[in-house]
This record gives C-alpha cells, structure tokens and sequence, in this order.
C-alpha cells in the first residue's frame, strides 16, 4: 500500500522543482530563477534574445551544469550533476550537434548500450532513425564526416529519441539545418510528445512552431526568467519624447511608444492579443503604436480556430494571434503588407 | 660514385640472400623497439591522458617537463641509463647492461615523453561538446573517461607511431647501453654505424635501405591516420 501510494504521489509531483537558482556564465551574466515549476508531460517553449542565458538554463536543467545557488529537484529529488543519479533520464540536443567519430548506428546504440539497453537494439536504432527521416539502409553504416549538418543533426535527435528519455531538451534544434531537416526535426519532436508524453523543453527563435508545440512559454531576459504566455519581446533604446511618452526608434524610421520604461534599455512584452491587425492604415485609433509591415509566416495554433501571424516591422518579429475567420476575412496571406496596431500601455515591462 | 653503386648492388645480394648479420640486425631492431613501445605505451597513454584530461594545481609546469624531455640529447639519456644499470649504480644487479632488455629500458627513457606529450595534446585537443554529449547520452565515471580516449583514438595511434618511428631510427642509446655486441645486441642503426665505420658499404647501404623502408611504412601509416583523425 506504501510503495502504491508513494507511486501515485510520485506521479502527481513536478518533474522539475526550482529555487533560488542561480547561475553564471563567467563574467557576462547571472541567470536567477527565484521559482520555478515543470510539470511531468508539460511543453514548455523558451525564448530570449541570444546571451540571455537560454543555453544556461538549458544545461542546468540537463545537470551538465552546475548551479551556484539555489536547489533543482529532478522527481522530487534534489539534485546538482547527473553523477549523484545512474538512471537519470533526462537528455539534450545541443544547438551544433557533437557526433561521436563512429558510424551512425553506433551513434545511435551508444545511449542504449550505456543504459544496459541491449535486447533488439538494431531494431530501436533503426526505429529511431526512421522517426527522424533518414533510411537506416542508405545511413546506418555511414560515418560521421559523411554527414551533412542537417543529417548531423538529426542523427544527434535520434540517438536521443532512441533512449525515449523522460525529458528530452532542445537548444535550438533547428537553428542551423536546412529545411527538410528543420521539418523532420519538428514531426520527431511532436510526435515523441504524443506519443510517450515525454516532457519538452525548447528553447527556439521559432516563434511560431513555439506556438504550436508549446503549453507553456518562458521569457529570458538578462538572466531573468518570466512566465508570458508566449508575448512579443521588445528589446529597445527608449528615448523621452512628447507628451510623457518614450519612443523607440526603428531602422526603418517608424516608431514604437510607450509608458515610462524602467530604464533606457528596458525589455518590452506586448501579448499577441493586444495586436490588432488591418489590411488598411486605420484613421482615428486612440492607440499611439500603428507599425506597417509585411506577413512572414502563418502557423495555426494549438487552441483550435486561432491562427498565429507573424508581421516584420523593419527587422522586428510581431507575433499576432488571430482567428481562422479574420484571416479569410481580411485575406492575410504571407507577404501581404499590414498594419500592426496597439496601445502604448499595453506594453509591459520584463 | 663507383663504390656507392656497387655498395647498393652488394646490398640487393644481402638482402635477397638472406645475409644472417643482416638479418640478426634487423630481427635485433625489430624486437628491441617493439618492447620499449610495449611499455612506453602502457605508462604513456595513461599518463598523457591524465595529464591532458585532468585539471590539477601544477599542470602547467607538468607538461613543461614533458614537453622539455622531448628534446633530450639521446646521449644524456644513455648516460644517465648507464648510470643507473652499470655494475655501480643501483640497477647494476638486475644485469641489463649490454643486454636487449637494458637497450629497451633505454628507449622507453627516450620515447615515453613522446607518448605523453602527443597523448595529453590529442587529448586536449577533443571537441569541448563531447563530454556534454555522452553526459546526456548516460555516460557516467569511468566511462566518460574511456569514451574520451576511445574518441581521441587515432592521434593518440599517431603518437604511438611516431615514437615507434623514433625508436627504431635511434643510434646513440643502442650503442652506449647494448654495446653492438653482434649476434645479440647489433641493430639496424648501430651495424649501420659500425660498417660505414670499417667502409663496408654493402652492409651499411642494405641495412640502410631496410630502414628507410620501415620509415617510410610508418611515414605512410602516419599520413593515412593525420586523414582519420
């Protein structure tokens, strides 16, 4: 009755459970999470600007770095390096994939055979590499220099993928492949998620495949982390202006205000649901921010009737959200030009 | 010119006649250095890895010695070996002076730093994303350590032939603790240096040409493992 109990209560607890965490990377940053909560089979979407200490957490997370300060429970357990745990099953894919300088099979095997998992491991090397789009007949046998960097990459994902880790983190797992190799990487990732519910945590620029794979979504910022709900990042310059509001000026001499930033170089977020969209320069808006731009890229989202539009203003990303109605409606389509629209106050600050 | 040619000429007969001073040179060569890299690998490549893995207070100047032990003159090495191995040092009793062994004992001196230093660089030199790699891949202890070393492989075989290559070719050590003594501890080197020696340039030049073919084996072996690596 003990052992069910504690079984059930096992399964109930969050899979990751942190305090007072704190982390350096030399002299450039402190990351400092004061709480923070994952739970078993959540997907949760990471983004920040680059040394923001994504990767940092990242690899704290993965117990292949170790915190300063603060505690880290992995299943309830507190814990710093992945030494103090043999059945760990927590893995990660670095952003630029390291291959070990053997054949792709033993790449792939490698895992399984550090964790005793030797009964049909040809048949769990090639399932794998079928999940992330490669033949095992033409791949099993080549070596790791006769890769390209998008195979490299998803040979690094499969050797994960054949571990069927309980965490399974991604550093940018499609950063620097090429489009197939971005594609198949993202059917892998969602379907492990459906299939074996294992946790996700992403960190991506992708906002909008954030969008689709994510339950949750963490800002980083300057070492600190804030939970958003996947809202638009706005790093500025902020310069005083009239009539008490601040401006930050766009390469493209369009401008974005808002109310009284805590500092010149403050970080915005502004929710997608704050953005209205318009196929035409609207006339008499109380709102002070009308942004044009031209559509990017469209992804329907996880919530059902609800589309994520991605506007470049200048080189600025906004994500918008709007519905599968809207969009026929106004006959948004990618590289239709658009206006952005939205309150000064509804930026808020990070 | 004349003598150079019919020294050449002399030495095909040798060779292909199975001369048995040749032959005893070479076998005597072949035996010698094949222990001294025996033991030199079994000390240098645990040692290098260490060296070059580890983080420790006085690394640095660790691998200064090292790297300085590299460039010792081979007579310095076969002084301080007849030292220790004569009838008066401490080693005297063991009776390795003038023997095989004692000429092998001398070589692993001269050929270990060699080992080290090239284990320890190859060793350094590995991606930094390997260790995160098999970390998260499970690989704990141990294994993380031989994992390294397994991805260091073929530098590391580098080394090894290398300090083979500088093993055979070496002179000065074979004849201060071996002796030359023929039939027993003559090799290719020193019969080379007896005959040019006596103006027997037949023997020299066959025993010469075994050499640069086993040079240009290993010079060919290390080209092929530079590409691997």
């Amino acid at each position: 009755m003990e052992g069910h109990v504690s079984k059930v209560a096992e399964k109930h607890q969050p899979i990751y459970e942190i305090r007072d965490l704190k982390c350096s990377y030399g002299d450039a940053f402190t990351l400092l999470i004061p709480s923070l909560m994952i739970e078993r089979g959540d997907s949760v979407g990471i983004i920040g600007p680059n040394g923001s200490g994504k990767s940092t957490l990242l690899r704290t997370l993965a117990f292949l770095q170790v915190p300063m300060g603060g505690s880290i429970r992995y299943r309830g357990r507190k814990l710093s390096s992945p030494q103090n745990v043999n059945t760990l099953s927590v893995t990660m894919l670095l952003q630029e994939p390291y291959l070990l300088k053997r054949s792709v099979f033993e790449n792939i095997a490698y895992g399984l055979k550090t964790r005793g998992r030797r009964p049909d491991l040809t048949e769990r090397v090639k399932h794998a590499l079928v999940q992330v789009g490669l033949d095992p007949v033409k791949f099993a046998r080549r070596r790791w220099y006769e890769l390209s960097g998008g195979e490299s990459q998803r040979v690094a994902l499969a050797a994960r993928l054949a571990i069927e880790p309980e965490v399974l983190i991604l550093d940018e797992p499609t950063a620097n492949v090429d489009r197939q190799s971005a594609f198949q990487i993202k059917e892998a990732i969602g379907l492990i998620r459906r299939k074996y519910g294992t946790t996700l945590i992403v960190a991506s620029h992708d906002h909008l495949w954030l969008g689709q794979i994510a339950t949750r979504n963490l800002e980083i910022y300057d070492g600190r982390v804030s939970e958003t709900g996947g809202a638009n990042l706005i790093q500025g310059h902020w310069q005083g202006c009239k009539e008490g509001l601040w401006e930050y000026r766009l390469s493209d001499g369009q401008r974005i205000y808002s109310i009284n930033p805590p500092g010149e170089h403050a970080a915005a977020l502004l929710h997608p649901s704050s953005i209205i969209v318009s196929t035409e320069h609207p006339e008499g808006m109380s709102a002070r921010n009308i942004l044009q731009g031209t559509v990017s890229a469209m992804h329907l989202e996880r919530e059902p009737g609800k589309v994520r539009v991605e506007v470049m203003v200048s080189t600025l990303p906004f994500i918008c959200s709007l519905t599968v109605q809207a969009v026929e409606n106004l006959g948004i389509i990618p590289g239709k030009r658009v206006w952005v629209v939205f309150k000064a106050s509804s930026l808020q600050w990070h | 010119m004349g003598y150079i040619l019919h020294g050449l000429a002399r030495a095909g007969v040798l060779l292909v006649r199975g001369d048995p001073e040749t032959y005893s040179a070479i076998l005597t060569t072949l035996k010698v250095s094949s222990l001294s890299i025996v033991v030199s690998l079994a000390f240098g490549i645990p040692g290098g890895f260490a060296l070059g893995y580890f983080q420790f207070s006085g690394k640095k100047q660790l691998r200064a010695v090292v790297d300085t032990f590299l460039a010792l003159p081979t007579v310095v090495v076969g002084l301080l070996v007849y030292a220790f191995i004569s009838s008066r040092g401490p080693l005297g009793g063991l009776g390795l002076l003038y023997t095989v062994p004692g000429i092998a004992v001398a070589q692993t001196v001269l050929v270990v730093p060699i080992v080290v230093s090239l284990t320890a660089t190859a060793v350094e030199s590995l991606d930094r994303r390997l260790k995160s790699t098999i970390i998260t891949l499970g690989a704990r202890g141990r294994k993380i350590a031989f994992t390294s070393l397994f991805e260091a492989r073929f530098a590391v075989i580098t080394a090894a032939v290398a300090a083979y290559g500088r093993a055979i070719s070496e002179v000065g050590v074979s004849m201060m603790i071996g002796g030359n003594i023929k039939w027993y501890t003559r090799t290719i080197t020193t019969a080379i240096a007896l005959e040019t020696g006596k103006g027997d340039f037949a023997k020299g030049i066959a025993l010469g040409v075994v050499l640069l073919l086993l040079a240009f084996i290993i010079n060919w072996l290390l080209i092929f493992l530079k590409r691997k690596a």
